[in-house]
């Protein structure tokens, strides 16, 4: 091989060719498989491997097509979640930034799988998690009543409010079938949505998971997270309800609470009279 | 039914490499920055489903050989 030739790939393998680094990782990957290329099953462990990244970077250019084009990250150099390649790890970073939390929590081991995910559910989990009433939103609070029998909610509202249970009638043991309502009033509509996020039956997933529960397992496809995007984004309207309830429990909580005590007995506000249709 | 020997269903299998084997090698030959389209990887899906199913076929013959009761060794089984 003459000088020239010598000196021409030289310099195309320096300035040409990027990512001297994967052709490397990729040769070496090569050589395991041509050592044991000759097993199916091996073959089909591989193919599963490789499609599992090749969704990923698919879905990467959907959602992401301008940063896939300006990105500088290795397709098989592992990244920051030492299963996947630097590629796949910058499409979870930019769901995480733009989408939705995902890298926190439990997704925050290096070690984490990603071939589904779980995400982290944002509403109290009145299951299994210690509560802290005063840690919560009031309107949150005095919405328990209708939940839990403990004496602990009461005496929180009375230290707060001076609320008695006794001031008030009695609670039904089940919602009437309006509060459930898909279509409510200007003033029945508020005090639905705090009963459906207490509930967890606002079918939003963010609202409704809990951490108790078998975690339910998201796929990376384009529809599941554009779905979550959105879900996240609304379930913001659930917690901007709780600040304007909040508002008015501190502007009348005996009020507030007889509201929610009719609405929840029978379905409309007692002398209201847009909440009976 | 036509009962088959254990050479005769052995020989009537189909003389094809597991496809699963021949896209792994196509796919490690692959240029380095070259990323599957969408088409492709549906129909790499599909490859990979056929080679699960061969190899899900050749593990339930290799279950019946398995199951078979011993035979003393002067005794030809059947089929051989």
């Amino acid at each position: 091989m003459s000088e020239c030739t010598l000196s021409a790939s030289f310099v195309e393998t320096l300035f040409f060719r990027k990512s001297f680094g994967d052709r490397l990782l990729r040769s070496l990957e090569y050589v395991g498989f041509k050592a044991r290329s000759h097993n199916a099953v091996n073959a089909c462990e591989l193919l599963n491997r490789v499609l599992s990244e090749q969704k990923k970077y698919a879905l990467f250019r959907e959602l992401f097509q301008e940063e896939w084009n300006g990105s500088k990250t290795s397709l098989y150099r592992a990244g920051r979640y030492t299963q996947y390649s630097e590629r796949a790890c910058e499409l979870f970073e930019l769901v995480h930034e733009h989408c939705f939390p995902l890298l926190d929590y439990w997704n925050d081991d290096p070690e984490a799988e990603f071939e589904r995910f779980a995400i982290m559910p944002l509403n109290f989990d009145l299951c299994c998690e210690d509560i802290d009433l005063e840690s919560m939103r009031v309107s949150y609070v005095a919405g328990l009543i209708f939940y839990f029998q403990e004496a602990d909610i009461w005496d929180f509202l009375f230290q707060k409010y001076g609320l008695s249970q006794d001031e008030f009638a009695p609670v039904a043991n089940r919602a009437h079938p309006g509060v459930w309502k898909a279509r409510q009033g200007r003033k029945t509509k508020p005090l639905s949505m705090l009963f459906r996020l207490i509930d967890h039956s606002t079918g939003n997933p963010w609202l409704d998971l809990t951490y108790c529960e078998n975690a339910e397992m998201f796929e990376w496809d384009k529809k599941t997270i554009e779905e979550l995007t959105r879900d996240h984004h609304d379930a913001g309207n659930y917690f901007k309800n709780l600040e304007q309830l909040d508002e008015r429990m501190d502007a009348d909580p005996k009020g507030f609470v007889s509201e929610l005590i009719s609405f929840w007995n029978n379905g409309r506000i007692d002398g209201l009279q847009e909440a009976q249709n | 039914m036509k009962h088959e020997s254990p050479f005769e269903i052995l020989a009537a299998e189909p003389e094809t490499i597991n496809p699963a084997i021949l896209l792994a090698d196509t796919l490690m030959r692959r240029k380095a920055a070259h990323v599957l389209t969408v088409e492709e990887i549906i129909d790499a899906e599909k490859v990979l489903e056929a080679g699960t199913d061969e190899i899900r076929t050749v593990e339930r013959h290799k279950a019946v050989f398995v199951k078979t009761a011993p035979a003393s060794g002067s005794r030809i089984p059947v089929g051989f």
